[in-house]
């Protein structure tokens, strides 16, 4: 049975064979991109993917949380005095005040400690995450560990004064 | 083409039954082109949601079928583009008006025996009976007032106006009623192409390694 | 490496014996028609409604207040959603079209036959399992057809004896079909496929301890059988490359075709829509169950005529071996009940008036008497065959048989 060509074990691996192979196997695996696709966002929840935000409600000094992208987004309303503090270069991440605002009165960070997960609660001088005691300052830079990270700025922009939309 | 219908097709051949109260649509043409499905979208967005809803078509996926968002924007009013498109009148206002209330268009177009057949018949079913009063030969316990005016049309240049009106409209909620199915044709098209190439070199192929087997003597 | 590793299995699991055994070198008949490939082509059925069941779980909502709503979010809103709804809803009638004609072919080459008993019997186990998915399955859309399906099949529990109304709240968890009865129906349509895979795993384990049958009936000399790879996995592909091009152009361009209309409407107690018919895969047992004027009796047929399958074994007496291929009587037998089975469909859509009410009940006699007459049948033929002479092939096989017995 020294011939790759008998009834036992017939010849297979030719041309013919490889083409089909891999036709079948590419369209196998293309099969697959829907079920992938099929656990991505589904229209509707893209469609919330940009949140539109009256600023003209928060008085100076208070913050106000919203969703975005079901995430909650901290948006506080600076006072002269919290700007004032917030010159100083942060130790952990450090970055300048000026390059995490668009307008200096106005923060708007998304309220995830960058650590594990949790929404840090508003506290004294910025916020504190309850979960493992991240501390973060009125700029939403980290002050004191174990949070790696300052809290992320989203993407936004002023549709006028008092009008913001994030995404 | 229903289910119900494919083997009596098939067995009334030789059969003597006849499906009993089959009320007799009118089985013109429903048009799938866009510009018809725009026009027919205008009417709904402007006529028929005066009264009726479509719980399951976002203003935005309007913008999506084509529509400027100029368009959209004035249909819409004040409602976010992410809401529904919702009927002017109130339910509860309708019903009170109407005895009924106006149903869901969303799914009209696929939610009756005859599909867009039956819709469009029922549109044009608007006539008068014998003691004057409107009557619809589709659907005879009809709330719903002959809107296109139907009824009403004497020559037929005005059937005509009023027959490519309920087409339009018949057109859109059938969009409405299964907004992906362009993607689904347009996908299918590719995907049958692939798999009958695959037949065939599975056929090939089948046929090469089976050669020495089917030389041998039929059992 | 490769071959270290699968040392180092094998002598710890039988994978190379599996493989070999099982699938590469399993002998099979080398004259197996394609009516062949439904059986692997159901195992691949089963695999993608498996699949596309367990993404559209991940969208769907078993909740009255919501369950209409997301097959609309999944239609509508979810990536490649209706792709696989609409896979799910044609590969449900996919899956019972291809069991039936699995079944047709066994049925008329008489593979039920011995040894072939158990292999018969777990594939009828599976079949009840498949009909008892699709049935909890097709309440999930909670259209009027799911709702009012699921209301009148429940009610012919009540034909159980002394507890026939507390059998029905109990298997609804309500009064009426409601949120109990939909969620418990979501939970097990989950489970059920699984139990299935396990079924079909007996079923092959059965097979393989029997092997296949072949058109002949008669088993083939070993020269005659050839191994499973390649011949048969290149031809069980082109069976699956077929049916993906009827399934696919169901699916795309007309998969509406196997939904009621009625079941677009979302379901409404108060309401019954005008007619009220089950999936086609169901129109004959249904058509039965009406053939018979009294609840109790009606259920009785029905479930009689689904089980009467299992005793086709036994039924069959002839000794020439087989099914339609040398016996002319039986191969009549199976058209005439073919032909029943499409009239008793037929009856079973079409709502019921004086006249298909006798069709019905006359295709339901049929129906039984093709089953009930086969012993008498078979052993008519065989004294017939047998006196007018009969092939070389099955003269040996009848003489090998006398041999053994003395």
């Amino acid at each position: 049975m020294s011939s790759k060509d008998n009834v036992v074990n017939p010849e297979r691996r030719n041309f013919l064979g490889k083409v089909t192979t891999v036709a079948g196997a590419t369209g196998a695996a293309a099969a697959c991109w829907p079920l992938v696709s099929s656990m991505n966002p589904s229209v509707d929840v893209l469609s919330n993917a940009t949140t539109e935000v009256d600023l003209s409600h928060i008085p100076p000094g208070g913050m106000h949380t919203v969703a975005w992208q079901g995430k909650p987004v901290f948006i506080l309303h600076r006072t002269e005095e919290e700007i004032n503090r917030m010159k100083e270069l942060s130790q952990i991440e450090p970055v300048a005040d000026e390059k995490r605002v668009q307008q200096p009165q106005w923060l708007v960070v998304v309220g995830i400690c960058t650590h594990l997960g949790c929404v840090p609660n508003r506290s004294e001088n910025g916020w504190l995450c309850a979960c493992h005691g991240s501390q973060y300052d009125d700029s939403g830079r980290v002050t004191h560990g174990p949070a790696p990270h300052n809290l992320d700025v989203p993407p936004y922009k002023f549709l006028s004064a008092d009008r913001i939309v994030i995404g | 083409m229903n289910k119900r219908f494919l083997l009596p097709l098939l067995l009334s051949l030789f059969s003597s039954f006849a499906l009993a109260n089959e009320i007799e649509l009118e089985h013109d043409p429903i048009p799938t082109d866009r510009a018809s499905v725009l026009r027919g979208a205008e009417q709904v967005a402007t006529v028929c949601s005066s009264c009726h809803g479509l719980k399951y078509v976002q203003y935005r996926s309007l913008l999506d079928l084509g529509i400027a968002k100029e368009t959209v924007d004035v249909w819409r009013g004040d409602k976010p583009l992410n809401s529904a498109m919702k009927p002017q009148m109130a339910p509860d206002d309708a019903a009170a008006a109407f005895g009924v209330t106006p149903p869901d268009l969303s799914l009209m177009a696929v939610a009756r025996e005859g599909g867009v057949h039956y819709l469009y018949s029922y549109l044009m079913g608007y006539g008068v009976g014998a003691n004057g009063e409107t009557t619809n030969r589709i659907f005879t316990v009809t709330k719903m007032p002959d809107v296109l005016g139907i009824s009403a049309a004497s020559d037929a240049k005005q059937r005509e106006e009023i027959s490519a009106k309920a087409k339009d409209i018949t057109a859109f909620l059938n969009w409405a009623a299964d907004p992906r199915a362009g993607d689904r044709r347009s996908l299918g098209i590719y995907v049958i192409i692939y798999l009958l190439i695959m037949t065939i070199l599975l056929f090939l192929w089948k046929k090469q390694i089976w050669r020495k087997i089917d030389a041998m003597e039929k059992l | 490496m490769f071959k270290s590793t699968l040392a180092w299995i094998d002598q710890r699991f039988p994978l190379t014996h599996f493989i070999k055994n099982d699938l590469a070198d399993y002998p099979t008949p080398r004259n197996l028609s394609y009516w062949w490939n439904f059986g692997s082509l159901a195992g691949l059925v089963l695999v993608m409604q498996l699949v596309t069941g367990i993404f559209l779980a991940m969208h769907y909502k078993p909740d009255i207040a919501t369950a209409f709503d997301s097959i609309q979010h999944i239609m509508r809103d979810v990536n490649y959603g209706w792709l696989l709804r609409y896979m799910h809803s044609t590969g449900a009638s996919a899956f019972f079209a291809v069991i039936y004609i699995h079944m047709a072919r066994t049925l008329y080459h008489g593979s039920y036959r011995a040894p072939r008993e158990l292999l018969w019997w777990t594939g009828q186990g599976l079949l009840l399992l498949l009909m008892a998915t699709a049935f909890m399955g097709y309440l999930l859309p909670w259209g009027q057809m799911s709702y009012w399906g699921a209301a009148v099949i429940t009610n012919l529990f009540r034909a159980t004896p002394f507890f026939g109304e507390q059998v029905v709240v109990w298997l609804r968890g309500d009064f009426q079909v409601g949120d109990a009865t939909l969620t418990r129906f979501y939970a097990l349509h989950f489970l059920f496929p699984f139990i299935i895979v396990g079924a079909v795993m007996i079923h092959l384990i059965a097979l393989h301890t029997v092997k296949s049958s072949n058109p002949r009936g008669i088993e083939l000399k070993p020269k005659d059988n050839i191994p499973f790879h390649p011949y048969y996995t290149i031809k069980d592909m082109l069976g699956v490359a077929v049916y993906l091009v009827v399934f696919s152009a169901f699916v795309f361009f007309v998969p509406n075709t196997l939904i009621e209309a009625a079941n677009n409407i979302p379901a409404n107690p108060m309401q019954t829509p005008a007619h009220i018919v089950p999936e086609w895969y169901f129109l004959p047992f249904y058509a039965i169950l009406r053939s018979v004027p009294d609840l109790a009796g009606g259920v009785a047929a029905m479930g009689l005529s689904v089980l009467i399958f299992a005793a086709m074994p036994y039924l069959d007496r002839s000794r020439i071996p087989g099914g339609a291929r040398y016996r002319p009587a039986y191969r009549f037998l199976f058209f005439i009940f073919l032909a029943d089975m499409l009239v008793l469909g037929y009856v079973g859509a079409v709502p019921v008036t004086a006249d298909t009410a006798i069709v019905g009940r006359v295709a339901t006699e049929i129906y039984f008497l093709t089953f009930l007459l086969l012993p008498w049948i078979s052993k008519k033929e065989e004294a017939y065959l047998i006196k007018r002479g009969l092939p070389p092939a099955v003269e040996e096989f009848l003489q090998n048989n006398a041999n053994k017995k003395h």
